[in-house]
Order: structure tokens, then sequence, then C-alpha cells
């Protein structure tokens, strides 16, 4: 959608070269470079927020920015941009016996499997990059675009602990996908459209219209898009294909400095994918909770960033407070608990619209 | 097949609740995070010392390692307590005067000890490095003017005690006992005197 306008407002200010390529180009370019701003500013809240919170958790204060000359600023606001300089500013290691080629691709592939998911989350009525009539089936698919960047990763560094990883995260994604799709499925079958915009203007009219509160299977299905988006992004409890206690760092073990730092922000980036599908899908996406009131643009942008970062906050919330599953019961969460209760949810929710619809 | 149904659905609801338990634990500890602050901001913030008994009264007493200080004003700059470090951790440079026990205002020197001396020396420089020094108190000794010794032990005054003698650079830890641009003014003050003569 912003491309389109974009595209369309340089066509109508130089009518005579109305229709260059170059102008798509552009259009194209604008957002791109808006969103990667949008990335960095995020993730450097974010990575804030989890040193704070996890310091909390763990009954300490976490970086305070305390002692003389340089130092991380007042509560330590700076800490992230810190850490941020010394990646970008630490030696960049290729292992010797590694596949030079592919080493370097897997962190870029890894972060444009977490950006591209950017394009189709809806900030606002108007406020979106593309709104695809399949956006929601779109960002489903484009998130396990990251699993060959983990696997590229693990088996290029020719080092065993990171081909377990990959490997690891290979079997975790790959599983976890079916039930958040199932989950999604139910979030369609209420809205009857697969577009994100779609989805949002069904929920429309306050919070009892959110598709969380219209119906329980709804509600359950929620929770179960939450859990596998959370092992969708590896991260704590489902964090197997890093596993520091047994794999060193997993995937990333060979990697350092600023690749290491694109595995990172990818890694947050895909965290606020995950939660803006969950926020869009089941919590009403730009929608104010009260129906009538808050409904401008701007509030637009507001809620649907704070709906996303709560669930943000909850998935840092239950990084720090579980312990790792293990392989075995992380598939036996998928598939013998998740994965029923989904299907049920299916059924329940047809059932559901059919007699109260 | 009915009593493994109902044990999947126990754990499952077992698994919720006892989740739901962990978040709230971890949820509590950090809204109390003001209260239940364990940590310290060390530079701005120390631990006080422990109490202790040292088998009597004192209230009035330093328990704490006391460390060197010099009286720059009985200073002779004889390099006694230089010679007498088993570690060569005391440089002291002098400076001869041009006339024996005068004050020289302008560098800050003093030209009769309390003892009585008449001083011949300007000390320029007298650096203890304490990152050497072993407390040994082996300079104390020789000083005939009595002007180098330990301070803030237990012979000192009861004081609030800085038990660390820590610094944030290391240059820091070396003392510099000699008055501030002495050197660059005897140097001067010698110069314009050698100019008039």
């Amino acid at each position: 959608m912003t491309v389109d306008w974009i595209f369309e407002w340089l066509n109508g200010l130089f009518t005579t070269l109305s229709g260059n390529p170059f102008f798509l180009i552009i259009a194209i370019l604008v957002p791109c470079l808006a969103l990667f701003g949008f990335i960095t500013v995020y993730a450097f809240v974010v990575i804030y927020m989890e040193l704070k919170v996890s310091s909390f958790i763990q009954d300490k204060v976490g970086p305070m920015g305390q002692g003389v000359g340089l130092h991380a600023g007042k509560w330590g606001v700076l800490q992230p941009i810190a850490d941020a300089l010394k990646l970008l500013t630490k030696e960049d290691i290729i292992p010797e016996s590694a596949d030079k080629p592919l080493f370097i691709m897997a962190p870029f592939m890894i972060f444009i499997g977490a950006f591209i998911g950017f394009i189709a989350l809806p900030f606002g009525e108007y406020i979106i990059i593309t709104d695809l009539n399949i956006g929601i089936f779109y960002i489903l698919a484009v998130g396990s675009f990251s699993v060959i960047a983990l696997i590229l990763a693990g088996w290029a560094s020719n080092n065993k602990w990171s081909l377990y990883g990959g490997m690891r995260s290979a079997a975790q994604i790959v599983s976890y996908e079916i039930p958040a799709g199932l989950s999604i499925v139910v979030v369609i079958m209420l809205s009857s459209t697969l577009s994100m915009q779609g989805i949002v203007k069904y929920q429309e009219g306050g919070i009892f219209n959110w598709i969380i509160f219209t119906n329980p299977f709804a509600f359950v299905a929620f929770f179960i898009y939450f859990i596998s988006a959370m092992a969708e992004t590896n991260r704590t409890p489902f964090d197997i294909p890093e596993a520091e206690s047994e794999l060193v760092g997993g995937f990333h073990t060979e990697y350092s400095g600023m690749r290491f730092a694109f595995f990172f922000l990818s890694e947050y980036a895909n965290m606020f994918v995950v939660s803006g599908v969950a926020a869009t899908g089941f919590l009403g996406g730009w929608q104010s909770p009260i129906p009538g009131y808050f409904n401008t643009p701007l509030w637009g942008i507001f809620w649907m960033l704070s709906k996303t970062m709560f669930l943000v906050f909850m998935m840092i919330w239950m990084r720090w407070t579980f312990p790792r599953l293990r392989v075995d019961q992380l598939m036996n969460v998928c598939w013998k608990v998740l994965l029923p209760i989904s299907l049920v949810n299916i059924f329940g929710v047809g059932i559901w619209t059919l007699v109260f619809g | 097949m009915g009593r493994n149904m109902g044990r999947y659905f126990k754990d499952i609801w077992e698994t919720l609740t006892t989740l739901l338990t962990g978040m709230s634990i971890t949820w509590l500890h950090m809204l109390r995070i003001k209260k239940d602050n364990v940590t310290l901001q060390y530079p701005e913030e120390k631990w006080p010392r422990p109490e202790r008994n040292i088998g009597h009264d004192h209230s009035n007493y330093n328990v704490i390692r006391s460390r060197l200080h010099v009286d720059m004003d009985d200073c002779i700059g004889c390099l006694k307590c230089e010679r007498a470090c088993p570690v060569d951790c005391i440089k002291i440079d002098t400076v001869k005067v041009p006339e024996r026990g005068k004050d020289i205002k302008e560098v800050g020197h003093v030209g009769i000890t309390s003892n009585g001396t008449r001083k011949a020396l300007v000390v320029t420089r007298f650096d203890i490095d304490m990152t050497e020094c072993c407390y040994c108190n082996l300079c104390v000794y020789p000083c005939p003017e009595e002007c180098i010794y330990m301070t803030g032990g237990p012979n000192a005054k009861k004081h609030p005690i800085d038990y660390e003698f820590s610094e944030h650079d290391r240059s820091e830890l070396v003392y510099r006992f000699a008055k501030p641009g002495s050197k660059d003014g005897i140097e001067r003050i010698m110069a314009e005197q050698e100019a008039e003569s």
C-alpha cells in the first residue's frame, strides 16, 4: 500500500517521467529503510527491556551506568548502544574449515527472513507496507524461512555443536509450524479472509469483538499460537537450538562480531513479527479496545505497538521464568498436546460458528 | 484408555498451574525489586565494614591497616627513607636552595622544620607507589625529622574508614606528597637568580 502511494506520488510529482522504473525502486527503498530504522530502534528498546526485566526477576537492578568516565547513562539506558558498538568493533572470525560462502550468507538470510515478515504487518488503517490478500499466510510462510538460515549456519560452521543446533532448530521449527498454522486457521475461519487488514477490520468495535474473546476455542488458540510462536523464535524455554549449557552456542557457536549481531537482531525482529501476528490475529491489531474512541491513525500505531510490545514482554518474562525443555519433551508438547488441541479447536470453532454465529 | 485420558488432561492442568505459579513468583520479584534488590552499585555504595571483636573495646580505635603519610613541611630531603625501603617504592628528587633555612613562598617551601633544622634542599618530588608498598614501616625509623609515618591506623584518631585504598585509575595509587608546582617553581627561581648574578 505504502509502496503504491509513494510510486503514484512520485509519478504525479514528475509527470514527464511517469512510469519510470527508477521510481519503483525508490518507492520500495523508502519503506525498507524506514523499516530497518524501526527494527534497529525497536531492538535497542527490547534489549534494554530484556536486560532490565531479567535483572529484576533475579533480584538485581541490571545496568545502572555507575562509575566514572565513560558509562552507560542514567539507569544504564545506553547499555544496548554500548553492546551494539562492542559487537560491531569485535574481530570477525571465519573458521578455516568453514564453508565460507554459506557461512557468510547465513546471518543475512536469517535477517531477511525476519525482515520480510514486517511487510504485511498493519500499524493502522493506511499504515501498512503492502496489504497482501494472503497476508497472514505470507507471514507464516516467510516465518519458517529462518530454518534454512539456521541449518545453513549450523552446517557451514563445520562444528559439531553448530550442526546439532541447526538440526534441532529444523526439527523444532518444522514441528511448531503446525500448531501455529492450525491456530491461525481459527482466525481465518472466523474472519473468512487471509488479508491482515481484513482480519483487523473483522475485529472492529471494542475489546469484546477481538477474536480472542469471541469464543472459548479462539481463546485457547491464542495461547497455542503464542507458545508455538515462541518456539519458532528459538527463545527459552524452547531454545534447544542454541542451548548454552549443552551446545555451547548452538548454530551461532562460530559466529562473532557483526555476524553474531545479525543473529541477535533477527531473533528480536522475529519476536516482533510473531507477536505482531498474534496481536493482529487475536487482539484486534490497531483497533482500540473502546469502540468509537482513540481510533485515529496515530492511536492505531499506539495500540498496535502496545499490544505487540506487551506480547514481547510476555516472551521475555517467560524466558526468565521457565527452564529449557529437553528435546523429547519439546516434541511431546508439540505433537501430543498442542497439535490435538489445535485440531479440536478448529472443529470447536466450526461448530460454534454454526450454532451461535 | 479412560485412565490414560484422565492422566493426559491432568498433566496438562498440572503443567498450566505450575507454569502460572512460576510466572507469579517472578512477577512478584519484578514488582518488589526496590525492596529485594541484593546488588550494590559499587563505586557509589559500599558494604559496611563488618563488626569484629579484637579482644578489647575499639570504639575509639581504628582496626585497620594504616598507610604512609609524609609531612612535607618537615621533610629535609635526606633520602634515608628511600634507601631504607626494601621494595624501592619511594622516589625523591631534591634541588639545593640558594640560602639555607629561608622560606620560599612561591613554591610553598618552609625553611625551618618543627625540630629547628634549617633545610638545605627543596623536595621537588616525593612519590610513594602504594601498589609496591609492603607496609613494612622500615622507612619510618630512619627519618631524622619524624616526618614520614603511618597514618589512619590504630594510633590515629577514630575516623570513617577507607579500608580499600582503591582508586579509579592505577596512576592515582602513586601518592605524590611534594608540593604541586614546586619543581617548575624552584627551577624558575634558580634561573632568575643566575641571570641576576
